[in-house]
């Protein structure tokens, strides 16, 4: 123990103070009021516009690492998507995700009562996100013709009546890295399909240049997104329960950056005199 | 599940362990994570493209045309054998041939003109009443970082004082966008950091 103690640093300290703050808000289980941003009211907007039955091609296309910042957010769009009675495919154009879609996807519908092959189908991972997304704009069922499973896709009831872009009403790419940019290369600047993205955080500066434009048409991001999403369905999950401990941690963090600041103004100050 | 969950609380404190400093633990957590990505990959492209898409068309349903990619992907294996190397160049270059010839002309299109129209297309209907004072304002300041970050990145500018007073300007805006982007990435960090302690403290100790 004195040999732990004897090496524990100033680098330490920020550690613990982050930790504690990140952990003591969650034990406390406090739950912040807030409201949902524009952006987040768009994205729910344009879920909860499309008639019941419409499809919603969703693209796991994220790694493991990122899961955490995911989960909240993938799971409160799929609730949404199954609450309005949306027909659900998934897949993933990252391998890493491809698991991971699938448990949170089957999970939410086995939730929300949903029947695998009529509500949601899940299709699984495709290298090359290129050729996957150009393939889907020719004919999704030639290029899966078989699901995750193994099943034959050509008669399950969800994709009755699906061919291309043209018959899903919205692309949603959950994702912490570019893959939104190959959506917007190959699937809505050649096949004009309707895109939506749910990211982490850190890629939110990257996207919406595409917001503006109009290529993608709303997007999501981060805890604080989660948080935001919940609000408007009015259920309980992820995104709500880490705002608290987001935002005290972040106040710890300034306090951190002022206080080491401080102590270097002070130490300089005292080097000058 | 509590196994699973058991060895999902090891391998967390073990990377968290890190913070402290490198240890035998962590690395041995690293190593896991690393070779489970990996072979869950290798499994994963074997079940869900070798064998649908190759072996199961060529060996069992007998269908020719899939000798063709069969050559293709053993030629592109010789590149581990320096004297046959050479062998894999023509499938290197049909792969970036392709792939460029595909992708170049959809991302210019997605990436610059559309970018490049949706910069200045709002600007045509200022007279028609729709655009709010700050709208205004808000466009002409993007209008302004678009053309000054240009500047910036023209490394073949003049070296003139008033190329490089834009080119300053640029990198206001360049520093606006990284500093956002840096804002974001910390809270990204966070929520991975607050997934895990909500990972220990609810799945695992049942404190939550």
């Amino acid at each position: 123990m004195s040999r732990l103690l004897s090496t524990f640093s100033a680098r330490h300290l920020v550690f613990l103070v982050v930790l504690l703050a990140a952990t003591i808000p969650l034990l406390l289980n406090i739950r912040l009021t807030h409201t949902a941003s524009d952006e987040t009211k768009h994205f729910y907007a344009n879920i909860d516009s499309l008639p019941s039955g419409s499809v919603v091609l969703m693209s796991f296309d994220f790694e493991a690492s990122a899961f955490a910042e995911i989960k909240p957010l993938a799971e409160a769009v799929l609730r949404h998507c199954f609450r309005q009675n949306l027909r659900v495919i998934g897949l993933s154009l990252f391998a890493e995700g491809t698991a991971l879609g699938e448990q949170t996807l089957s999970r939410i519908a086995r939730e929300k009562g949903k029947v695998y092959g009529t509500d949601y189908l899940y299709l699984g991972f495709r290298p090359q996100c290129t050729s996957a997304i150009l393939a889907i704009g020719e004919s999704l069922p030639k290029e899966f013709p078989t699901d995750y499973f193994g099943a034959a896709t050509a008669t399950m009831p969800v994709l009755s009546g699906v061919t291309n872009y043209d018959q899903i009403a919205t692309v949603i790419s959950i994702t912490d890295g570019g893959m939104p940019t190959y959506w917007v290369d190959y699937a809505v600047t050649r096949y004009h399909a309707r895109l939506q993205t749910v990211l982490t955080a850190t890629m939110v500066t990257s996207f919406y240049p595409y917001i503006s434009s109009g290529q993608i048409q709303s997007l999501i991001a981060g805890l604080k997104g989660a948080a935001e999403y919940e609000l408007l369905l009015n259920e309980s999950g992820g995104g709500g329960r880490g705002l608290l401990a987001q935002s005290v941690s972040q106040i710890a963090i300034l306090a951190i950056i002022l206080a080491g600041n401080m102590v270097g103004y002070l130490d300089r100050r005292r080097k000058w005199q | 599940m509590a196994i699973a969950s058991l060895a999902a609380a090891i391998v967390t404190v073990g990377i968290f362990s890190f913070l402290y400093r490198d240890n035998p633990f962590y690395r041995a957590c690293e190593h896991l994570l690393i070779g489970l990505s990996v072979g869950f990959s290798l499994v994963l492209l074997w079940n869900s493209v070798l064998i649908p898409k190759l072996l199961q068309p060529l060996f069992i349903e007998g269908r020719l045309l899939a000798l063709i990619p069969f050559v293709l992907s053993l030629l592109m294996l010789l590149r581990l054998k320096s004297s046959l190397s050479y062998l894999s160049k023509p499938v290197l270059a049909l792969v970036i041939g392709s792939g460029a010839g595909v992708s170049i002309p959809a991302m210019f299109e997605a990436r610059v003109l559309r970018q490049i129209a949706a910069s200045v297309e709002p600007f045509g209907v200022v007279g028609d009443g729709s655009v709010s004072a700050l709208m205004l304002l808000g466009m002409l300041i993007s209008l302004v970082g678009v053309v000054t970050v240009i500047v910036y990145f023209f490394y073949t500018r003049p070296d003139t004082k008033a190329f490089n007073g834009v080119s300053q300007i640029g990198v206001y805006f360049l520093m606006i966008f990284f500093g956002a982007t840096y804002g974001y990435t910390v809270t990204s960090r966070l929520t991975l950091l607050i997934g895990r302690i909500e990972f220990l403290l609810g799945d695992f100790l049942h404190l939550l």
